[in-house]
C-alpha cells in the first residue's frame, strides 16, 4: 500500500473522570501540542486533520484544533465509536501513503459522562440493534449496563466453550492496574488484588466493577509523514507503521455466539490481515495494546490476534505470558481497564504507548527490546483497526 | 455480455395482432424465435374478427428476416393453436398468453355474457394453450410460459370486476403450474403490465397512454422466457420504463391457544397486532403459510384456565416494583398491631415499640410481611392485577403465608418490593394463586422473601394441575414443648389496620356483616404477628428476634378482635418449631400448618472480605468500608504511633458495642497504651450500636447528640469521656494503611463472615429430586463416570445446597463442598425445568439464571438429571 508512513510524534494527557476534566477543546489541544512538539514540528506543517470523538455536535474537531492555530487546514472529522481513535489514524495514514499529504494529525478526544455507556438518540434504528437482537435472543435482557451485557455473555460464552473460571476474568484487571501503576497518564494508579476484584459489586457475571472500563475524559494524538517529510525534520529512524487493516462486522455476528457479536471474527480477519501485509505473526511481536473494555474482551482477543491457540488464555493468562517476562506484553499503559477509555481518545493513546515502547522512552513500564508492536482497537457497530508499529 | 437470442426457440403469442402482443412478437422474432402470431382479429371488446392484424405482423417480421406464421384461432381452441407451432415449426419452447378483451361495467350493471366473455377469453383461453402445450414442454423438459395479469386484479379497479377475477385467477394459475412444471424444466410467471394499448385507452388520458409503449414490456416478457432465465411462479409490475417485482407479506398476527374458547371478541382485542406490519414476514410458499398454523397447534395447548384465571399469561407475571419507604415509628405500629408491650415493663416487649429501648430497639422480625402486604394493596389500589387474572378482591381468601428474612434489616429506609406470580393451581372449586414478593432496600439488597398464597372462591375446575397437597408442619402426637396464651383487644383490627391492610372487613361493621360476619374479623396477618411473636419469646435464644430467620402459615378459621389466641408449640429441631394457633372461646384451629424457622447462629451484617492476602502489598483501605474492629485497629495504630498520649488521656475506655455484640478496650492509661477485644477493668464505658460508632468514628454522627438521643449511654467516669476527643486527630491516610495491613495479616479474627446457615424448608422442591437422583446413581453406576466431577448445587428460593459426587461410583448429599469442580447455584423454581430439559443448561446458563463458579463445562453434562422432576 502506496508510501511508508511514519508516526513522528504522539502526546496525550492525564486520563480524567467525568466531571473532573476540562472541556474538550482545552484536552484535545494540549494532546494537539504535545505531540507537535513530541515531532518538533510546527503546525503550519500539519496538512490535514483527523479529529476522533463520539459523544458532540458537528465540527467539535475544528473547535478543538482552533485553539491549536488557525491556519485554515482541512479537518475532517471522524465517529466511529469506540475505534474512533484508530480510525482517524487510518485516515491519516491513508492520506500519506497515497501521497495526498506529507504530514498529517490524527486527533482523538473524548469528554464523557458519568455512567455506562447509553442511547443518545432513541428515535431512530439504534446503530447496535441488530447486535442487541442476537443478545437478546441468546440471554435476554437485564437492567445491568447494555455493553457490560454484551461482552459479559461474551465471557459467558467463553466459560461455557472452555470453562474458564471467574478469577481468571478478574486476573486479567490485576494485571492491568499492576501495570497502569507505572502510568502516570492513567486514571487508575492503585493496584488491586485478586480478592478486591472479586469482590467488588457484580455488574454482569462474570464481570464485576473493576472488570470494565470506565467512562473517562482524555486526549491523544499522533503526527504521521512520510520518509521524506521525516529526513526533512531530522528524524532518522522513526517508528513506522507496518501494516494496518480495518474489519466490520461479518454474518457471524448476527447469527447465534454472543463472542462473535462482539467483533471475534472482525479482530481475526484485522489480525490476519496486518500479519500477510507486515509479513510478520503474532509470535513476532513484544508488546501489544488491545482492546480491554471488558476483561472478558481481553480474553477473547489474546485468541482473536493469535497471541495464544484457542481456548487456551486461561493457561495464557496464570503462566503470566501477557506481562513483563512472558511471550507479549499486553496493555502496558493499563489499558482501558485502568488507563480508561475516552472513546475517540483510545486508539490514539494506544498508538502513544507503543511508539514510546519501540523508541524505549517508557520508562518504568517498558518492555525490554520491543521492535515490533501490535495495536487492537474495537467498536461495537462495529468497527476493528488492527495496527502493526515496527522500529528499525 | 452477449445479446439474449432464441434461435430456434418456437414461441406462441396470443393476441399478437396489435400491443403488447404485437410488441411481444416482434422482439422475440427480432432475436431468432420462430413465432406463431396469433390473432382473432377481433374488436378489444371481442367482438368481430379479422386476419388482417395477424398477417400484418407476420408480414413485419418476414420483412426483417425473421420466421413467424399467423394464426386466426381463438384461444379457446388452443389445442390448434399449439398444433400449429409443432407443424409449421417443429417444436413449442415459449407461450405468451397475452389475448385479453375488456367488458368494463360496473358490477351492478354487469351482465352474465360481460362475466363469462371475459373468463372464457382470459381464463379459460390462458388455460386451453397451456395446456395443449403442457405436454410437449414436460416431454421436451423444457417451456417458458408467460401468464398476462393485471394491477386491476391484484389491487381492483372500478367497473372491472369481471377482469380483476380473471387476471389474478391466472396468476394463482401460473403458481401452481410453476410448483409442477419446475422440475420438467417449465417455468412459468405472471406480469402485470401497464401500456398503452387498445385496452388501457379506456381508462387511460391520452398522453399517458401514448408514454407508456408496449415496447417497454416486451423486454421482460423476453427475458422470462429465455433460456438462461431461472425465475418462476413470480410476478411482476412493469410498464413506462419501471420494472418491480411483488411478494406476499404477511404480518405477524396474533396467536390464540387452543385451549381456550376463540370469540369474535378475541379477534377484536388483537386486532391492532393482527394488523400490525410493523412486524411482518413474506412466506413464499405454503410451507412457509402454514408454519405459524402448525406452530400454534403444536405449541399453544396452553397450562389451561377459565373466565377468571388464565394460567399461561399470569404465570411468571412480575409486576412493576413497588417503592415503600418504613421508619422506627412503622416498626413500632406494627409491633402495637400485633400484641406487643401490652406489659410496657416487660424490656424485651419494649424493644419492639421504644426506639430508645436499652435493650436496643428490635424490628419483629414479621414485620417485612406488612410492607410486602402494602404492595400487594397499593397495586390493587390502582387496579394494577396481573394479565390473566380476571376476578376481583371479593372472591380472594388468603390462604396461607410464608416470610422470610433475608439481610439485616435497617431501622429506617427505602424497600422496593417485587411481586410476580409464581404459581397457580386448580383446586376443583377454587384456585390457588401463589404471589412471590421479594423486598430489597433501594441498594437492590435482599431483605426479606415473602410467599403469599390465595385462595380464589370459585375460580378452579379448569383440569389444570392440583399442586402439592400433602399435609406439611403437622404438630407431632404429644403434648405441646410451650404455650402461649394472650387475649387481642377488642380494637385490635382497628389497630392493625394502620400497618397498611385497609380491607374494609376488619373495620366496618355493615361490610363485614354483607360478608356473613356478624362483625369486623381480626386481619389473618394479626393473628400470624401474634404467633411468631409468641414462638420468638420462647424458643429464640435470650428471646432475641434476630434468630428468627422464617415462618409459614396456613390460615384456618376468621378471629374477632378480643377472642383469646393460644398457640401449642413443639420444637422438632433447634432450628424448627412447629405450631398451630386456637381460639380459646370456641376451642378452633385458627392457624394451622405452621412453622417457624430459626438461624443456628445471628446473622451477622454481611462485611466486605478480607482486601488482601500479603500484608506487604495491601493498598490502603477505603474509610468508608470500615467496620468497627477497623476502626479499632485505627485507633490502635493511633495510640501506638503517639506514646505521649497515655500521659495526656491516662484513661481505660470500655466500649460496648451492640448488633452485632462486640465489646473493646482502650487502654490510655497503662504501659505504652493498647487497644484489646473484649470488656476490661474500665474508667468509662460507653454503649451504643455498632452502627452509631462507626457514624459517630467517621464523623458523620455527633457523640454529644446520640447522647442526649439516649443512644449512647456513658456509665462511670462521665467527664472522662471527653478525653476521648482524641479520636477526632486520627490520620486517615494512617488508618487506611493500618487497616489494611491487619485485614490481611488475619484474616481470621478480624472480621467474622456472614455464617447464616442455611436449612431446608418444606417448601423446597429440590429434595424428592436429588434423593431420586441418588437412587438413579445407585443404579447405574457408569453414570458419575461420564461426569467424573464433584459438582455442588446451590439451590435458591428456599436455599438449600446439595453436592453430587461423581467422582467414584456416584453419590448425593445434602451440604457444601470446597473442593467442588463447579458450585451451580440456581433457583428452586429453575431446577425442574432443567431437570426436565439439562439441553436447556446453555440457555439457563447464558441468562443467568445458572451461576457458576469453578468450572463451567461441568453444566454441559447434566443429563443425569434428566426427567428427575
Amino acid at each position: 500500500m502506496g508510501r511508508r508512513v511514519n508516526v513522528i510524534g504522539v502526546g496525550m494527557i492525564k486520563f480524567s473522570k467525568p466531571g473532573q476534566s476540562e472541556d474538550y477543546h482545552v484536552m484535545a489541544s494540549k494532546a494537539a501540542r504535545a505531540a507537535l512538539a513530541d515531532a518538533k514540528v510546527p503546525y503550519e506543517a500539519v496538512e490535514q486533520v483527523y479529529a476522533g470523538y463520539v459523544y458532540g455536535d458537528s465540527t467539535c474537531g475544528e473547535r478543538a484544533t482552533y485553539e491549536v492555530g488557525l491556519t485554515g487546514v482541512p479537518v475532517f472529522n471522524v465517529n466511529n465509536n469506540c475505534s474512533t481513535g484508530s480510525t482517524a489514524l487510518m485516515l491519516a495514514r491513508q492520506a500519506i501513503a497515497g501521497g495526498a499529504a506529507e504530514c498529517v494529525l490524527a486527533l482523538g478526544f473524548e469528554k464523557m459522562e458519568k455512567g455506562a455507556l447509553g442511547i443518545k438518540y432513541d428515535d431512530r434504528e439504534s446503530p447496535i440493534g441488530k447486535h442487541a437482537k442476537v443478545m437478546v435472543d441468546v440471554q435476554g435482557f437485564t437492567q445491568a449496563p447494555p455493553a457490560a451485557q454484551m461482552f459479559g455473555g461474551a465471557g459467558r460464552e467463553y466459560r461455557w466453550k472452555y470453562g474458564a473460571k471467574k478469577e481468571t476474568f478478574a486476573q486479567v484487571s490485576v494485571k492491568a492496574r499492576k501495570h497502569a501503576s507505572n502510568n502516570p497518564y492513567a486514571l487508575f494508579n492503585q493496584v488491586l488484588s485478586l480478592e478486591e476484584i472479586m469482590a467488588s459489586d457484580e455488574v454482569f457475571d462474570p464481570l464485576t466493577r473493576y472488570q470494565c472500563c470506565p467512562p473517562t475524559c482524555g486526549a491523544a494524538a499522533a503526527i504521521v509523514c512520510s520518509d521524506e517529510f521525516a529526513k526533512k525534520h531530522g528524524q532518522t529512524s522513526p517508528v513506522w507503521i507496518a501494516a494496518q487493516a480495518m474489519t466490520t462486522d461479518y454474518e457471524s455476528s448476527f447469527e447465534t455466539s454472543m463472542i462473535k457479536m462482539v467483533g471475534y471474527d472482525m479482530t481475526v480477519n484485522a489480525g490476519k490481515k496486518v500479519y500477510e501485509e507486515a509479513g510478520l505473526g503474532p509470535e513476532d511481536v513484544q508488546v501489544c495494546e488491545l482492546h480491554d473494555c471488558f476483561t472478558a474482551n481481553e480474553i477473547l482477543t489474546y485468541e482473536g490476534l493469535g497471541l495464544c491457540k484457542e481456548g487456551e488464555a486461561e493457561k495464557f493468562i496464570w503462566d503470566g505470558q501477557n506481562t513483563y517476562g512472558g511471550k507479549v506484553v499486553t496493555n502496558p499503559s493499563g489499558g482501558l481497564l485502568s488507563k480508561g477509555h475516552p472513546l475517540g481518545a483510545t486508539g490514539l493513546a494506544q498508538c502513544a504507548e507503543l511508539v514510546w515502547q519501540l523508541r524505549g522512552t517508557a520508562e518504568k513500564r517498558q518492555v525490554p527490546g520491543a521492535r515490533v508492536a501490535l495495536q487492537h482497537n474495537l467498536g461495537l457497530g462495529g468497527a476493528c483497526v488492527v495496527t502493526m508499529y515496527r522500529k528499525d | 455480455m452477449s445479446d439474449l437470442r432464441f434461435d430456434n426457440r418456437v414461441a406462441i403469442v396470443t393476441g399478437a395482432g396489435n400491443g403488447l402482443g404485437r410488441s411481444h412478437a416482434l422482439l422475440l422474432a427480432s432475436r431468432g424465435a420462430r413465432v406463431v402470431v396469433n390473432d382473432l382479429g377481433g374488436g378489444h371488446t371481442g367482438a368481430g374478427k379479422s386476419s388482417a392484424a395477424a398477417d400484418k405482423v407476420v408480414e413485419e417480421i418476414k420483412a426483417a428476416g425473421g420466421h413467424a406464421v399467423a394464426n386466426y384461432d381463438s384461444v379457446e381452441d388452443g389445442a390448434k393453436i399449439v398444433q400449429c407451432a409443432l407443424d409449421t415449426f417443429k417444436g413449442l419452447d415459449i407461450v405468451v398468453n397475452n389475448a385479453g378483451i375488456l367488458r368494463d361495467t360496473s358490477f351492478q350493471k354487469m351482465t352474465q355474457e360481460d362475466w363469462d366473455l371475459i373468463y372464457r377469453v382470459h381464463v379459460l383461453g390462458s388455460f386451453r394453450v397451456t395446456h395443449a402445450a403442457w405436454t410437449h414442454m414436460r416431454d421436451a423438459g423444457y417451456g417458458r410460459i408467460i401468464m398476462t395479469a393485471s394491477a386491476s386484479g391484484i389491487y381492483g379497479n372500478f367497473g372491472q370486476a369481471n377482469y380483476s377475477m380473471a387476471k389474478l385467477g391466472l396468476h394463482g394459475l401460473a403458481q401452481t403450474l410453476a410448483i409442477e412444471g419446475r422440475k420438467r424444466g417449465v417455468l412459468v410467471n405472471s406480469i402485470a403490465p401497464t401500456a398503452g394499448s387498445r385496452m388501457t385507452e379506456t381508462v387511460l388520458p391520452p398522453d399517458v397512454v401514448a408514454a407508456l409503449k408496449p415496447e417497454l414490456v416486451s423486454p421482460l416478457v423476453a427475458w422470462l422466457c429465455h433460456e438462461s432465465c431461472e425465475e418462476t411462479g413470480s410476478l411482476f409490475e412493469i410498464g413506462g420504463g419501471y420494472v418491480g417485482k411483488l411478494r406476499w407479506e404477511r404480518t405477524e398476527g396474533a396467536l390464540f391457544r387452543l385451549s381456550r374458547p376463540m370469540t369474535p371478541e378475541n379477534i377484536r382485542s388483537k386486532w391492532s397486532v393482527i394488523c400490525d406490519f410493523g412486524r411482518s414476514t413474506h412466506p413464499a410458499n405454503i410451507t412457509e403459510s402454514i408454519q405459524p398454523i402448525l406452530g400454534n397447534v403444536g405449541t399453544a395447548k396452553g397450562k389451561g384456565g377459565n373466565e377468571f384465571i388464565d394460567v399461561d399469561e399470569a404465570l411468571g407475571y412480575e409486576f412493576p416494583p413497588v417503592e415503600s419507604k418504613f421508619d422506627e415509628r412503622d416498626l413500632s405500629l406494627y409491633a402495637l398491631g400485633v400484641g406487643a408491650a401490652k406489659d410496657p415493663l416487660d424490656t424485651r416487649e419494649l424493644a419492639y415499640v421504644y426506639e430508645m429501648s436499652g435493650e436496643g430497639f428490635k424490628m419483629l422480625p414479621t414485620f417485612p410481611v406488612a410492607p410486602a402486604l402494602g404492595a400487594v394493596f397499593a397495586l390493587a389500589k390502582e387496579g394494577k392485577q396481573a394479565p390473566g387474572l380476571h376476578y376481583g378482591f371479593d372472591r380472594v381468601l388468603h390462604g396461607e403465608q410464608y416470610t422470610e428474612i433475608r439481610g439485616e434489616w435497617p431501622r429506617a429506609g427505602k424497600l422496593r418490593q417485587k411481586i410476580k406470580i409464581k404459581d397457580i393451581f386448580d383446586k376443583g372449586k377454587g384456585a390457588l394463586v401463589i404471589s412471590a414478593i421479594t423486598t430489597t432496600d433501594d441498594a437492590g439488597r435482599e431483605l426479606a422473601y415473602s410467599e403469599m398464597t390465595t385462595f380464589v372462591r370459585g375460580a378452579g375446575g379448569w383440569g389444570g394441575e392440583r399442586g402439592p397437597s400433602a399435609d406439611v408442619n403437622v404438630p407431632p402426637d404429644r403434648k405441646p414443648d410451650a404455650v402461649v396464651e394472650e387475649k387481642t383487644s377488642p380494637n385490635q383490627a382497628l389497630l392493625y389496620r394502620l400497618s397498611g391492610d385497609w380491607n374494609p372487613l376488619h373495620a366496618d361493621p355493615g361490610f363485614a356483616k354483607n360478608f356473613g360476619f356478624e362483625r369486623p374479623i381480626l386481619h389473618g396477618l394479626c393473628t400470624f404477628g401474634f404467633a411468631g411473636r409468641h414462638v420468638v419469646s420462647k424458643f429464640c435464644p435470650n428471646g432475641d428476634p434476630r434468630f428468627f430467620r422464617s415462618i409459614k402459615v396456613r390460615f384456618a378459621e376468621s378471629v374477632f378482635p378480643g377472642e383469646t389466641l393460644v398457640t401449642e408449640m413443639w420444637k422438632e429441631s433447634d432450628t424448627r418449631i412447629v405450631f398451630l394457633t386456637k381460639v380459646k372461646e370456641r376451642d378452633k384451629v385458627v392457624i394451622s400448618n405452621a412453622a417457624v424457622e430459626l438461624f443456628k447462629e445471628l446473622p451477622r451484617p454481611a462485611e466486605k472480605p478480607a482486601a488482601s492476602a500479603t500484608p506487604a502489598a495491601a493498598a490502603p483501605v477505603d474509610r468508608a468500608s470500615f467496620g468497627s474492629a477497623d476502626v479499632f485497629t485505627a485507633i490502635e495504630d493511633h495510640i501506638a504511633r503517639r506514646p505521649e498520649l497515655v500521659a495526656k488521656v491516662g484513661k481505660v475506655f470500655v466500649f460496648k458495642l451492640s448488633s452485632p455484640d462486640s465489646a473493646w478496650t482502650i487502654d490510655v492509661k497503662n504501659g505504652s497504651g493498647s487497644v484489646t477485644p473484649g470488656a476490661g477493668a474500665a474508667d468509662t464505658t460507653l454503649e451504643l450500636t455498632d452502627a452509631d460508632f462507626l457514624a459517630m468514628t467517621s464523623g458523620k454522627a455527633d457523640a454529644m447528640k446520640l447522647y442526649m438521643g439516649g443512644k449512647l449511654k456513658i456509665g462511670g467516669d462521665v467527664m472522662a469521656s471527653q478525653k476521648l476527643s482524641f479520636l477526632q486527630k486520627i490520620d486517615p491516610k494512617e488508618a487506611a494503611v493500618a487497616v489494611a495491613k491487619k485485614r490481611g495479616g488475619a484474616t481470621s479474627t478480624s472480621t467474622s463472615t456472614p455464617t447464616s446457615t442455611s436449612t431446608s424448608t418444606s417448601t423446597s422442591t429440590s429434595t424428592p429430586i436429588f434423593k431420586a437422583l441418588g437412587e438413579r446413581l445407585a443404579k447405574n453406576q457408569g453414570l458419575a463416570k461420564e461426569v467424573g466431577a464433584v459438582i455442588q448445587f446451590d439451590v435458591k428460593s428456599p436455599d438449600i445446597s446439595w453436592v453430587v459426587d461423581l467422582t467414584g461410583p456416584g453419590a448425593v448429599r445434602q451440604g457444601t463442598d470446597a473442593k467442588a469442580t463447579a458450585v451451580l447455584r440456581i433457583a428452586d423454581a429453575d431446577l425442574a425445568g432443567l431437570c426436565k430439559d439439562p439441553g436447556q443448561a446453555q440457555s439457563l446458563y447464558q441468562h443467568g439464571k445458572l451461576r457458576v463458579d469453578g468450572d463451567v463445562r461441568v453444566a454441559r453434562k447434566l443429563g443425569f438429571l434428566k426427567d428427575l422432576a
